[in-house]
Formats: C-alpha cells, sequence, structure tokens
C-alpha cells in the first residue's frame, strides 16, 4: 500500500516536472530565437557573412541617435506614467477602501468601463486633444493617456492593499492627532508599500510595451523604444537589428521583475 | 452559533437572529440576509453592526485626482468621438451633419458583423486556453521557493516585449523556416504555412497571444493562492476533502475576484487585438484573421474620422455591455454562492 501510493506520488511529481519543462521551453524557445538573431548579421554587410555572428547590430544601436535615444524617451516617460498613476490613485484607493459614499459602487464601474476602453478607439480624439494643447512628441503626453488604462488597475490593485489594513489603524493615529496626508505618509504608506510595488510593476508592464497610443502621440520625435522598433520595419527589415532592439528593451523589464519577485510571491488578493 | 432559526419578516424574534446570518445558507427569503443587503446597497444608511464606515462625501475630494486624469483622457476623447459620429468630416473645419447614417451603414454591412464574430471567436478561444493552463500551472507551482520564483519571473518575462515585436519574434521562430520552431516542425513533417493558411494564421496567433499573456494569469492567481493560510489545507485535509473538493471550495473562492480581474483583462486586450495580428497577416489570408480592431485600424489610416468615430462607438458599447453582463452574472453567482455576511 505505502508502496504503491510513494509510486503513485513519484509519478505525479515526473508528470508535473514534465509539464513544467515544457512550459519552460514554450516561453524561453522565442527568447532563444531572438537572442540568436540579435547576436547575428541579417542583412549583407562588407566584411561580415550574412548569417554569421557578430556584434553588429548592438553597434549600430549605439550608432543610432534615435535608437538610443529611445531607449531613453522610453524610460523618462513610463516613470512619468508610474509616478502620476500612483500618486492620484493612493488617495482615490484610499476613499473607495475606508467611506462609503454616494455613488461608491459605480465608481468602481466606471473605472472598469476605463480600463476596458479599446486603445483604438480613442487614438483619433486624443491625437486632436494632445495636439491642441501642445502634448504630442512629449513624453508627457504618452504618460497622461497611459493613466486612462493604469488607474483603474491601480486603484484596484491599491485598493485591496488598504482594506488589508485594519481601520483601527487609522482611527487611533486620528485619536492621536494625525492629519489624513501625514498619516497616510507616516503610518499607512509604509504598511501597503508592497503593494504601490505591485501597482508600479503593473502600470510599468502595461505602459512601456504599449504601441498604439505611442504611435498616434508620436509624430515626429520623442519616440519611445517601441516605436524606434517600428522605423526599423520596411522593404528590407533588419530583423537581427530589432531582435536586438527587444532584448535592449527588455533589460529595464526584467530588472523591475526581479525587484517585484518577492511582493508578487507574497501574494495579494483583490476586491471583486 | 450553531441554531439556525429563520424568522419570518414580521416576527418579533427577527432582531436576534442576525447572529445566526454566518451560518445561514437561505440567501435571498432570510430576512436578516434582505436586511443586510438592503444595508449594503443603499448608500445613505447609519453604519450596519458589521461595518463602521464613515458616512461622507469627503471621499470625492480624495477621487478628484483620478478622475480628473481619466476624465481629461478618457471620458473628453470618448464625448468628441461620439460628436464626429454623427458628421462626415472632410476636414475638421468643414463637416457636415448627417445623424447616424455612419451607423446604420456599419450596422447593416456584412463585414462587421464577420469582423465580429472572428473577435468573438478568437476571445473564446483565447480565453478558454489561456485561464484554464494559467490557474493550472499556478496549482502546480509550490507555493514557496526559489524554483518556483524563477519560474514566475520567467512566465512574466514575456509580457515586458514590446507589442509590435511579438509577431516578429514568432514568425521568426516558428514561420521561419530557418528558425528553431520552424525547423522543428518541418522535422516533424508539418507543412506550416501561416501566410496562405487561415487556420495556420489562428493557431500562430492563437499561440503567440498564449505565450505572451499567460504570465499575467499565472501571477494574478498565483499571488492570490499564497494568500491561503496553511491551516485551511489543514483543516480540508482533516475534513477528507478530495483535491478537487480543495479547489472548488477553499482555492477557487480565494481566486474568484483575481480571475475576474484576469478575465476583464484578457478578454478586453484579445477581444481588441490589433498590433500583433496586423503584424503577423494583415488580417489575411482572405481576411480570415480581420478582427474587429483592423477594419477601425483601416479607416483611420484612411482618415475617415466620421466611419472611425462611429466604429469607435460602436466598439466601446460592445466591449462596456460584454464586460458589464459579465460583471452582473458573477455578482448574482458570488452572491448566491457565499452568504452575504460572509464578507
Amino acid at each position: 500500500m505505502m508502496r504503491a501510493s510513494s509510486k503513485s506520488s513519484g509519478l505525479k511529481t515526473a508528470a508535473v516536472t514534465l509539464f513544467l519543462f515544457m512550459v519552460v521551453c514554450f516561453t524561453m524557445l522565442p527568447f532563444f530565437q531572438m537572442v540568436v538573431l540579435s547576436f547575428t548579421s541579417t542583412l549583407p554587410r562588407d566584411g561580415i557573412v550574412q548569417g554569421q555572428f557578430s556584434t553588429i547590430n548592438f553597434r549600430n544601436i549605439l550608432a543610432s541617435p534615435l535608437l538610443s535615444g529611445s531607449i531613453v524617451n522610453s524610460i523618462v516617460y513610463v516613470t512619468l506614467n508610474v509616478v502620476i498613476t500612483i500618486l492620484v490613485a493612493l488617495p482615490a484607493a484610499y476613499a473607495i477602501s475606508r467611506y462609503r459614499f454616494a455613488g461608491d459602487r459605480h465608481v468602481f464601474l466606471l473605472l472598469i468601463a476605463f480600463r476596458i476602453t479599446p486603445p483604438v478607439v480613442l487614438t483619433l480624439p486624443v491625437f486632436i486633444l494632445f495636439a491642441k494643447v501642445g502634448l504630442v512628441n512629449s513624453p508627457l503626453g504618452i504618460a497622461l493617456v497611459h493613466c486612462v488604462f493604469n488607474i483603474p488597475i491601480a486603484i484596484w490593485i491599491l485598493e485591496s492593499f488598504i482594506s488589508a489594513v485594519p481601520k483601527e489603524l487609522d482611527e487611533t493615529a486620528f485619536l492621536d492627532g494625525y492629519s489624513l496626508p501625514r498619516y497616510f505618509v507616516k503610518q499607512l504608506l509604509p504598511l501597503i508599500a508592497s503593494g504601490v510595488g505591485v501597482t508600479a510593476f503593473f502600470c510599468f508592464m502595461f505602459s512601456w510595451v504599449e504601441v498604439v497610443f505611442a504611435r498616434i502621440l508620436t509624430v515626429t520625435g520623442g519616440k519611445p523604444i517601441t516605436m524606434a522598433i517600428n522605423t526599423l520595419y520596411g522593404f528590407r527589415t533588419d530583423i537581427g537589428l530589432v531582435m536586438a532592439m527587444t532584448l535592449v528593451s527588455l533589460i529595464p523589464g526584467l530588472a523591475v521583475i526581479y525587484f517585484i519577485r518577492n511582493h508578487i510571491a507574497k501574494g495579494f488578493v483583490v476586491r471583486s | 452559533m450553531i441554531a439556525v432559526r429563520h424568522w419570518g419578516r414580521n416576527s418579533v424574534l427577527a432582531p436576534i437572529c442576525w447572529v445566526d446570518i454566518f451560518r445561514c445558507r437561505r440567501v435571498g427569503r432570510c430576512f436578516r440576509h434582505n436586511q443586510q443587503k438592503r444595508r449594503q446597497r443603499r448608500p445613505f444608511t447609519l453604519s450596519s453592526p458589521y461595518r463602521s464606515e464613515i458616512q461622507t462625501s469627503s471621499a470625492w475630494w480624495l477621487l478628484l485626482p483620478a478622475l480628473s486624469v481619466l476624465a481629461f483622457v478618457g471620458v473628453l476623447p470618448l464625448l468628441t468621438i461620439f460628436n464626429y459620429s454623427f458628421f462626415d468630416i472632410f476636414t475638421l473645419e468643414s463637416r457636415y451633419w448627417i445623424g447616424t447614417e455612419w451607423y446604420r451603414e456599419i450596422l447593416s454591412s456584412s463585414r462587421f458583423f464577420e469582423s465580429l464574430l472572428r473577435s468573438l471567436v478568437f476571445s473564446a478561444i483565447i480565453l478558454s486556453i489561456q485561464i484554464p493552463l494559467g490557474v493550472f500551472i499556478a496549482l502546480l507551482l509550490p507555493r514557496d521557493g526559489k524554483l518556483s520564483m524563477a519560474l514566475l519571473m520567467m512566465l512574466a518575462l514575456p509580457l515586458m516585449v514590446p507589442w509590435n515585436t511579438v509577431p516578429s519574434m514568432w514568425v521568426s521562430f516558428l514561420g521561419d523556416p530557418a528558425g528553431f520552431g520552424g525547423r522543428l516542425l518541418a522535422m516533424l513533417g508539418i507543412d506550416f504555412d501561416y501566410k496562405f493558411n487561415a487556420l495556420h494564421t489562428w493557431i500562430l496567433l492563437v499561440a503567440m497571444d498564449t505565450w505572451h499573456w499567460i504570465g499575467l494569469v499565472v501571477i494574478l492567481c498565483y499571488s492570490s493562492l499564497s494568500t491561503i493560510p496553511p491551516a485551511h489545507y489543514q483543516a480540508a485535509a482533516i475534513d477528507g476533502a478530495s483535491r478537487l473538493q480543495v479547489f472548488r471550495f477553499v482555492e477557487l473562492p480565494k481566486m474568484s475576484a483575481v480571475l475576474m480581474m484576469a478575465l476583464l483583462l484578457r478578454f478586453m486586450d484579445s477581444f481588441m487585438i490589433y498590433t500583433e495580428a496586423f503584424r503577423v497577416n494583415a488580417g489575411g489570408p482572405k481576411d480570415a484573421t480581420t478582427f474587429l480592431s483592423l477594419d477601425l485600424g483601416e479607416e483611420i489610416a484612411a482618415f475617415n474620422y466620421g466611419p472611425a468615430a462611429a466604429r469607435s462607438i460602436i466598439y466601446f458599447m460592445i466591449v462596456l455591455a460584454i464586460a458589464w453582463s459579465f460583471r452582473t452574472i458573477m455578482n448574482i453567482r458570488r452572491d448566491q454562492s457565499l452568504g452575504v455576511g460572509q464578507r
């Protein structure tokens, strides 16, 4: 009996391992392809045989102000977006978590509506609107427009973290003479730090890779990485250069994932 | 606490049965249940015995920054586009009121309904693959340890790839005969032709989208699973619960909110898939992968402001209607499965 069960559990472990291994292969193989291509010269060039190992793609990135500049543009607009989103989402999440007020249920539905608004739907008017106020070609414009899908997500996540903090803490702090802003910064924020981290991760994730708004808002300048890559597509696409650029664009993402790993694993629940 | 008594609506004893509400399963029929439900739904009530929220309108001041940003980048554009959809626009200065003609034109074209059907089918396939698979992977990962951390980080990696290079990666991986996937398929004797074979284009799109987004579902599920206290599992083991029962009664309730989020996000992004589908085959072969957003992209690229605006409004309404009905269904089901008193 014992042996039979240990045998079957051994089989089960093997099956799980095999399945997870397949998941790993499925996830990593395209990346492997990408890395190989990024170190390959994919266009005929003088002095390098096509298909040969080479670092020419990375040298090309450094040589092109458009490509290397786009990395800076991307980092600037994503940082702006994350900061704006968290700054406005924190008080909103606190309000939704702690107060009952007329229309509180509708606010939540409204937020979901914003999150699911397809970007393609908004492109045209956003461009016209931003052109009027001079936000086209600037990182601030992209940062602002990405708020439309990031603020709802941020409020959703932060609200659950704030709700996990017992309300007695608020009440004690207010009795001790804390004002709301001071309580927020001094006591609540340290407690929900990992929530802010998780939120920042999600905002980064949705903003860093976004294409539709980024294209419509960067006509002549301020192009982020995604748009710099778009300019590489053409009649004769240098796929090696595209992949090298993708590899570079993954580095900040990888760093963010690394910083956030413990918070993700620690777990969070969101409100339904 | 064990005695579960149900008092009639008019019974004088009704007020004392609220203690039992935590065990009461007669949702909708028990007086206290209804009473409490009414308290939760109605915004202006005195605080209930269970929750001592502050009743105030000053909450709106805290919401103001978020709502004003959303009004600027969300509401204003939507209103603009709603306005445009009733005009025939040559340039933005010279436009002619034509009423609902664009709407009638779009809604009477068979092309619109074909695209809608394709988008719906695509979303259905994506959801029915990614949600169960994501839950399954999250369940298989150990709750702690370096290995599952590494796996999680790895699964999150595709989320960071720019959306316009995801298709390039997959085309050079699977579509190109020189790619690893392409070579593997050739070795297996499969003639993979995503350019001209509609089924293969669909397979490529589904595989690509699953690769891209499965990490999101896994991360969301995993993070909610790791908040389940070990005591719950021990209690389930003592009760002799089967694995399926543990999933159904311990894990699924914990994940329901997060699954809702994953479903909504995945539904919206797959329903409005644009960049990926366009880059792979530009809606081909023979319109077999022309989704709703590709039609809209065409109109925008051609500067047909009026039709593009009308189309945008129609799409927005579709997405809103689906999400709203979806949420309503989820809410009803949750109210039924959980006692309202257990929050």
